[in-house]
């Protein structure tokens, strides 16, 4: 049955997150067999890798090795989850660059955006944010992805609105803008006609429902039975109710009969309440439920002795073991506690993380920022702080100095080389 | 179904490859979202939950096609089955869902029933559509609206009949395959696999 190939993916798909883009089935197969394997080495390894880059990194487009190293996140860790760390990737990826107006409109930028977005509590707020701050304005993107958020959340209305913003902004691809506000509105049609189909189907295949003061047509032949089932045809048409009180059958009378007084037919003469007989005086209590009268064949009648009186059911036996009683009778008026439940914390209710959105983390980020530029600097770090805490984990000076230093044995081989070859074609 | 439970005749097993498409490509034309999900309506068969169209017009083709299939399949001179989901606007080819067609010649109409429960088969039937439904964990998301078409590989010197035309494999160029699980008749052996455009990634 396995000769389906690999089937690792299939085993494991509800740990799979679908992406956007799809996954290279290949870098899938690798990442659920190392994981089987639980060896991380590798993956460590390529993880290091991407970091030093993005420290080393000296050319003119940084936003690259980010761009490489969150696809590559992606790919490697298809559960998401923890470890792989793309929440944190995605925020310092997006935070870099928040000063670097080149940048703001390259669609890498944006897609960057639009992920952190996705991994946020509240998307919309990140696309409000981006948005004041001039990101990705001109990037038809931004306004599919904002569009669909509406869209998910039900509001068409806004969904639409952000279609025209794009319009108005001029964003680019025109061509894709307009292809998938045309989508957008189709659904929403549909979504209408199908509700309005809904109801039309509603009102045919109406369940029937008891209706209030309907009379009932009764069961029986001797005595007027309320039918069990006061739907559909038990009940009388109100049309014919309205003329058989012209020969109530007598066998009806427990039924109170209701006239409803309806204006259009009031010419037709006025039609006089008629008060009902009752058939016998009410009793003085009307208790429901009472015990009816019935067989006594499976009752058992208690045997009586030759004394004459019944038989009492012996006492139960004394138990042949002694009762556990507690020594203090009085229960301790406090379960007792080994911690102190005011230093206790392990039940805690969670921490409203209102605060520390990363929206949050971002206009602090932004304010410092400008608060540096303005010329009072709070705090300056001797050393090169944003080399160690720039990418996703934390380097250390040694590893900063052992990635200079290789490099440079690199460039001195190479160097050699090269004069090598230089020699042997002289 | 003709088969019984003893063994497989070549017509049954026609039919029961035929029924697997008609299937199949249900399935997959409501899984990748190329027809709107109102226009399906859940069955069950095969023990599992499968999604049915309902549009009348997608409805005639599909039964049009597969009858045409399945006598194909019945002469045993079909040798691939592909679905082609193309971009609407772009015409470019996006997935390719194909079915490799192995027929077993020496079957004959009077040949006597081949030895295959009808159960297993259907439980291989099933593992092919369970797949079906979780290649969406890989698959790339279809933005754009989408076509799809279908393409019968016969044998060369076979009628084309009318309102089928002959056309190219429509292959996606920088692709991606992934095989999927296969199941056999003992008469016909299907392999299917899905291709789809390789994303950008490292």
């Amino acid at each position: 049955m396995a000769e389906g190939g690999d089937v690792d993916w299939e085993l494991s798909k509800e740990n799979i997150q679908p992406l956007r883009r799809g996954r290279a089935i290949s870098a899938l197969h690798q990442a659920l067999s190392q994981q089987q394997e639980g060896d991380s080495s590798a993956i460590n390894q390529q993880r290091q890798a991407f970091e030093s880059e993005l420290r080393m990194y000296d050319g003119d487009d940084p936003l690259n090795v980010w761009d490489r190293y969150i696809r590559w996140t992606e790919q490697t860790f298809p559960q998401g989850g923890k470890e792989s760390n793309l929440a944190t990737i995605l925020e310092r990826a997006v935070t870099r660059f928040t000063e670097e107006n080149t940048y703001f409109d390259d669609p890498r930028y944006v897609e960057l955006w639009i992920k952190f977005a996705g991994n946020c509590p509240e998307p919309l707020d990140i696309y409000r944010y981006i948005q004041a701050q001039g990101i990705g304005l001109k990037q038809a993107s931004l306004y599919i992805a904002w569009s669909e958020q509406y869209e998910n959340n039900g509001n068409y209305r806004k969904a639409d609105l952000v279609y025209q913003e794009g319009f108005k902004k001029g964003a680019e691809p025109h061509d894709k803008l307009q292809q998938f506000h045309k989508a957008l509105q189709a659904r929403v049609s549909r979504q209408v006609m199908m509700n309005v189909e809904e109801d039309d189907s509603d009102e045919e295949h109406k369940q029937p429902e008891r209706v209030s003061l309907a009379e009932l047509k009764s069961r029986g032949k001797k005595k007027a039975i309320a039918p069990i089932n006061r739907v559909g045809s038990a009940i009388r048409s109100v049309h014919s109710g309205m003329q058989s009180h012209a020969a109530p059958a007598l066998g009806n009378a427990s039924n109170s009969k209701l006239v409803v007084f309806d204006e259009n037919k009031s010419h037709a003469g006025p039609s006089e309440p008629k008060l009902e007989a009752w058939k016998a005086p009410p009793t003085s209590k009307a208790k429901e439920n009472k015990q009816k009268p019935g067989v006594w064949c499976d009752v058992k009648i208690p045997l009586k002795t030759k004394f004459g009186h019944t038989l009492m059911a012996p006492p139960p036996p004394k138990p042949a073991f002694q009762p556990f009683v507690e020594e203090s009778d009085q229960p301790p008026t406090m379960t007792p506690c080994k911690i102190n439940p005011a230093v206790n914390t392990v039940l805690s209710a969670r921490k409203p993380c209102r605060e520390e959105t990363p929206l949050k983390r971002l206009q602090d980020h932004h304010q410092q920022h400008n608060e540096a530029v303005s010329g009072k600097p709070q705090e300056q770090s001797m050393y090169c702080k944003e080399l160690l805490l720039s990418g996703a984990t934390e380097f250390c000076f040694e590893e900063l100095r052992a990635e200079r230093y290789f490099k440079k044995m690199r460039q001195e081989v190479g160097g050699q080389k090269d004069e090598a070859s230089a020699s042997a074609s002289n | 179904m003709t088969s019984t439970l003893n063994g497989i005749t070549l017509k049954g097993s026609a039919e029961l490859v035929a029924n697997f498409f008609s299937f199949g490509i249900n399935s997959i034309l409501y899984q990748r979202g190329i027809y709107p999900p109102e226009t399906f309506s859940r069955i069950t068969h095969y023990d599992m939950n499968l999604q049915l169209t309902t549009d009348p017009k997608l409805k005639n083709y599909l039964t049009k096609v597969v009858s045409q299939l399945k006598e194909w399949l019945f002469e045993c001179t079909v040798q691939k089955f592909v679905l082609v989901i193309t971009c609407l606007e772009t015409n470019e080819v996006l997935e390719r869902w194909q079915f490799d067609i192995d027929c077993d010649k020496s079957a004959k109409e009077s040949s006597a029933p081949r030895e295959k429960s009808i159960k297993i088969i259907q439980d291989e039937i099933r593992s092919v559509m369970r797949q079906i439904t979780a290649t969406v964990t890989f698959l790339p998301l279809l933005e754009t609206p989408c076509a799809f078409d279908l393409l019968v590989y016969t044998d060369k010197d076979l009628l084309v009949p009318d309102k089928w035309e002959a056309s190219g494999p429509q292959i996606i160029d920088q692709s991606e395959e992934v095989r999927l699980r296969s199941f056999a008749t003992s008469i016909h052996k299907v392999n299917s696999m899905v291709a789809y455009k390789r994303t950008d990634s490292v």
